[in-house]
């Protein structure tokens, strides 16, 4: 620490550190566009200079090491003189269109024009004119406008971790662009909105829909991952316009994913279902609320009486809030059933006693300080965005990041290890893994796991996946992902890996979809309840139950295995579908619709990978005669004639789910089963979920669904494999398994492991494909 | 203007330049591969700098930046000799401009135009640093200095011969 | 005693009465100001401040870009705006309401517009016979202001000079 002087007040900063840290630390504000303080320095705005003592000239603040006894100034004649300079130079290519800008408002070439722009340009020839880029269905250009700070690059270069914005050409010609027009592909490139300095970079969406300065703004909590990143909504006049990250340093630091700034645009849907509707002799005819509860609660009495408790269920959304999967498991057990799961996109339920809840096993920041990252069955990037860019600046800061998958994924970041393997031969490696960590650390491991870790020989890379762990220890972390979920052994996966991570003391993390977390706090689990154990997502649809509630979710795409989902569900006696949206398949399944509020609308909680419980108010009214899920199960419990649902605010159902086990705590070691394989004839499927197909919500987004992130349907396959059976990339072929078939094109691609066919789910097209481990390929003539 | 594709040799090549430079550091190579491509094809093309890029490891939009920063990589094809006019201020004081208009008498075409026999593009760039022999022109990889009306005959006559 | 005496004369002949009536007298020969309205009308400043227009260009494409700078700097909220992306890609109102009966006529809203879209013109004898017939949306604005360009115009022209 030394000691510098701005403008007269002495500050003790590091020597070394960038002027303007300093001065941002003491509240001293240096004008500024092209630094960040989460990028890195360019200095290429100069808007930043200041006076420095016996300096010849002035420096820019941003890249003027502090040394000792400097002493500054930022407001001196020299200083100002040298920022109106520089607004002066960076207004004559600047159109004056701020009226029509969306940036108008929230501006910072606005905001410092005032105090450094003239009246009058004195630049009187032509201004400079830039062609605007398509980026895709997210951000609108208007590249005029752009003062080349070059923000967007870096974020894409640093954070984001894919560098698809450039800078090209030279001087004053140069500009922003992609390689050759291409769209923007980035899970998180919303956020380059939020950095531009200027309009050039604004939200597609919400392209002249409102001026910053009319709309309100509330907190907000973003559900669709298992981080929880702050948002704020803003609305108008009763509407969601737009939602931006909120600055939470210990969660989503300043950024956002496309999918939780996006989604909102699906919130007022012509899907909307709006007022409660009853199925009566076939036909929808819209009811009152009493009458529908009083239907429902009538009729589930009965089944009740005449089949048991244990003949109904309830199947959630894993983006319900805490409050709803609350009230909804205390109903269930209320009237004496265990049926209820959240985990729709599971088959291998046969660790659910041993498995404990979905956590990270430490806090977020933790990720950024990781030694070595073994991730398991996961597409980081994909499945939860703002953890992969954690992970991509724990890989910057020399990390070594590893991942053991059934198929090659794009990391935005380098990887030490990256073992592809089919999912028959993913449990076998993982076992090798384990082996050969007890070894190394000189303990012993069951017969079981050495007896499946027999058809993957020890290798060079596990080796020094194992050296890298052990030496980590607890610096370590080890993920299973989402994709790992839908995977036939996921049992297995999280006992090996939680094995893995007891050996070498690494620390073991789980990650699921959405609010995840929040079901196994309000214990809406089978097997949360001691004593009889439910029923859990696949038993419930296979025999089909009597009656079923479906909270917010459709059954053919949130379901693993869609089309016997389907099946289950058309037998069922009493289907409740308390959801945001109608569908066709639900008019035609369920029995009655109760429309519910959508996050936006809803009080709710939603807590994180790292037990973090954070609570949100509705921004704007509910659409018609929607309702927040946690009224309407409240209602219907008290016409059930249920004790203890006398809630009067979310705030009193969110108090009373009780609080999580010890979040940090290590699991302990769980049993091995053996593995379910795959025929060796036969293709294995591996089930991934696309970005924007995890729930209604974002299925219903325009923008997000628009993107290249949301490619067409088509099932992937090894070059290899499509040329040993003869089939040409592109054809359509008919896929088959027991449960259906469908027809569907065929691409090639070398990240996917041989024999093997990857395949999206949560499709209209791949819905009707039964449960999904294996596939046969038919070619059609 | 068919597709590129990086010949095995122009591959070699960039390989060796990137023996230069540590493993981790493979961007470095970019600006020497650009240079090969161009001596390749004359010119480079969106396909051949995403392939530059892949054999790289760097985005395609790195590669763009750099060739597109720089002026001597060409976006189009160019003539079989490219000449390149100074009209800097020594060679501009000596008389750049004349030697401009008496090569767009000889061939018929001016700065950032090709013959139409594909044969000849003239370009007119900064400084090459050859003041002491302004004014001056170079044509593809050769320097040509004291130029008079005479001596850019002879060059034009000249060129063929050289190959 | 004496004020006694002055009192007696005064009112005697009559004084004050004829005080008074001279004052009439007076003015039954000055020039009238009183006006006929409405077959008459007294002058009006090109700075009235009266109906609400919203202006076109001379191609018929309404100035309006819906920048809201007028509702957000209407004092009595009067104005209510809805923007969108119109089909040519341009920045233009959905809606445009202004609630005459909110309104105080202050011509802040003229101040504030950045294309002289929204005016007020000399109109002030307009008036609703029900409640909601002085809420003026786009087209009854954009309809005030067809009827009126030529007065708003040479009223501009004429203020111009001291802007």
């Amino acid at each position: 620490m030394v000691s510098i002087e701005i403008n007269g007040q002495k500050i003790e900063a590091e020597a070394g550190s960038m002027l303007i840290r300093a001065a941002d630390a003491a509240g001293i504000y240096i004008p500024r566009f092209c630094y960040h303080d989460k990028l890195s320095i360019a200095a290429n705005c100069r808007m930043c200079l200041v006076e420095v003592e016996n300096a010849p000239k002035p420096l820019p603040a941003c890249a003027t090491p502090i040394t000792d006894g400097m002493k500054v100034e930022t407001r001196s004649e020299l200083a100002r003189a040298a920022q109106k300079s520089t607004m002066e130079f960076l207004l004559i290519n600047h159109p004056l269109d701020c009226p029509i800008c969306d940036q108008g408002g929230e501006c910072e070439l606005q905001d410092l024009a005032v105090g450094y722009g003239k009246d009058v340009s004195r630049f009187s020839e032509g201004k400079r004119v830039v062609f605007d880029k398509n980026l895709g269905s997210l951000i609108s250009t208007d590249m005029t406008r752009c003062i080349q700070c070059t923000r967007c690059v870096r974020f894409g270069q640093e954070i984001a971790g894919i560098m698809e914005l450039g800078m090209v050409n030279r001087g004053e010609h140069s500009e922003i662009m992609t390689f050759m027009g291409q769209a923007v592909c980035s899970e998180m490139s919303g956020n380059v909105i939020d950095l531009c300095p200027v309009g050039a970079l604004t939200s597609k969406p919400f392209r002249f829909k409102a001026r910053s300065w009319e709309m309100q703004d509330h907190d907000g909590i973003a559900v669709h991952d298992t981080v929880g990143s702050n948002v704020t909504v803003q609305t108008l006049r009763g509407e969601v316009l737009r939602v931006l990250p909120r600055e939470n340093e210990d969660i989503n630091q300043e950024w956002l994913s496309d999918r939780d700034r996006f989604s909102y645009t699906a919130y007022k849907s012509e899907q909307r279902l709006t007022t409660p509707m009853l199925k009566i002799n076939g036909e929808w005819k819209e009811a009152d609320w009493q009458t529908a509860l009083d239907n429902v609660s009538s009729k589930l009495k009965k089944i009740v009486d005449e089949y048991g408790a244990d003949s109904i269920g309830a199947l959630a959304s894993p983006t319900a809030t805490l409050e709803e999967f609350s009230l909804l498991a205390k109903l269930m057990r209320g009237l004496g059933s265990q049926n209820m799961d959240y985990r729709l996109r599971q088959q291998d339920f046969r660790a659910d006693g041993a498995m404990s809840a979905p956590l990270l096993g430490d806090s977020i920041v933790s990720l950024e300080c990781a030694k070595t990252v073994l991730l398991i069955g996961s597409n980081i990037r994909k499945e939860q965005p703002v953890l992969a860019t954690r992970l991509r600046k724990a890989a910057r800061k020399g990390a070594s990041i590893s991942a053991i998958n059934s198929t090659k994924f794009d990391f935005a970041f380098p990887l030490q290890v990256n073992i592809s393997v089919s999912p028959s031969s993913l449990v076998a490696t993982l076992a090798r893994l384990a082996v050969i960590v007890a070894a190394k650390k000189k303990v012993p491991t069951s017969g079981t796991v050495e007896d499946i870790a027999e058809s993957c020989p020890a290798n060079k890379e596990l080796e020094g996946l194992a050296d890298s762990l052990i030496e980590a220890g607890n610096d370590g972390q080890i993920i299973v992902g989402s994709m790992a979920q839908m995977d036939g052994n996921y049992s297995l996966l999280v006992a090996l890996a939680t094995i893995i991570g007891n050996i070498s003391e690494v620390k073991f993390g789980r990650l699921e979809e959405g609010n995840a977390v929040a079901a196994w706090q309000a214990s809406f689990l089978p097997f949360a309840d001691r004593g009889t154990v439910g029923k859990n997502a696949t038993e419930m649809l296979n025999p089909a139950l009597k009656a079923c509630l479906l909270f917010n979710i459709e059954p053919s795409l949130d379901c693993i295995a869609g089309n016997s989902a389907l099946d289950a569900l058309r037998e069922t006696g009493m289907l409740i579908h308390i959801g945001c949206y109608r569908s066709e398949e639900i008019e035609e399944l369920a029995h009655v619709m109760l429309p519910l509020a959508s996050v936006f609308e809803s009080d709710g909680t939603h807590v994180n990978c790292e037990g973090n419980m954070q609570s949100w108010k509705a921004a704007v009214h509910p659409q018609g005669e929607a309702r927040p899920g946690w009224k309407i199960l409240r209602v219907l419990a008290n016409y059930l004639d249920l004790d203890g649902f006398n809630y009067t605010s979310s705030e009193t159902v969110r108090d009373e789910a009780s609080p999580l086990i010890s979040t940090t705590k290590r699991t302990a070691s769980m049993d091995v089963y053996a593995p379910v394989l795959v025929e060796q004839n036969r293709l294995a499927c591996i089930s991934h979920l696309p970005l924007y197909r995890i729930d209604p919500f974002t299925r219903r987004s325009q923008p997000l669904q628009q993107t290249l992130d949301n490619p067409p349907a088509a099932a992937g396959m090894h070059p290899d494999t499509l040329a040993s059976m003869g089939i040409d990339d592109g054809i359509t072929v008919e896929l088959a398994n027991g449960g259906g078939k469908i027809d569907i094109s065929v691409y090639a691609s070398t990240s996917i492991p041989l024999n093997c066919i990857l395949l999206p789910t949560a499709l209209q097209e791949t819905a009707a494909l039964g449960n999904a481990n294996w596939l046969e390929v038919k070619s059609r003539a | 203007m068919t597709a590129q594709t990086l010949s095995p040799v122009a591959i070699s090549q960039i390989e060796k330049e990137l023996e230069k430079y540590p493993a981790d550091r493979r961007q470095s190579a970019v600006m020497a591969a650009l240079r090969i491509v161009q001596e390749e094809f004359r010119w480079i093309s969106n396909d051949v700098m995403q392939e530059v890029a892949d054999l790289l490891g760097i985005p395609a939009i790195h590669v763009y930046e750099v060739a597109t920063f720089y002026s001597m990589y060409e976006h189009k094809d160019v003539g079989l000799y490219k000449i390149c006019v100074c009209t800097n201020i020594s060679c501009q004081l000596r008389g750049a401009k004349e030697i401009l208009d008496y090569l767009r008498k000889k061939t018929g075409i001016g700065p950032g135009e090709t013959t139409a026999d594909g044969r000849i593009s003239i370009k007119e760039v900064e400084c090459l640093g050859a003041c002491g022999g302004a004014p001056m022109m170079q044509v593809n990889k050769e320097y040509h200095e004291n130029l008079t009306p005479d001596s850019i005959d002879n060059i034009l006559d000249g060129l063929d011969r050289h190959d | 005693m004496i004020k006694k005496a002055i009192y007696t004369i005064k009112s005697l002949f009559l004084i004050e009465l004829m005080k008074g009536l001279s004052v009439t007298g007076k003015h039954l020969f000055k020039r009238k100001i009183t006006v006929q309205y409405p077959e008459e009308k007294t002058p009006m400043s090109f700075r009235f401040r009266g109906l609400h227009a919203l202006r076109r260009y001379p191609n018929g494409e309404e100035r309006c870009i819906a920048c809201k700078l007028c509702e957000a700097v209407c004092p009595a909220l009067a104005i209510k705006i809805d923007s969108e992306v119109r089909e040519d890609g341009s920045r233009r109102t959905k809606r445009y309401d202004i609630d005459l009966t909110k309104c105080i006529f202050c011509g802040f809203c003229e101040e504030a517009c950045p294309v002289d879209a929204i005016v007020e013109t000399r109109v002030f004898e307009y008036f609703g016979e029900k409640a909601g017939d002085l809420y003026y949306t786009k087209d009854m604005l954009l309809a005030v202001g067809d009827r009126m360009e030529a007065s708003i115009a040479s009223d501009r022209k004429q203020d111009a000079v001291y802007r």
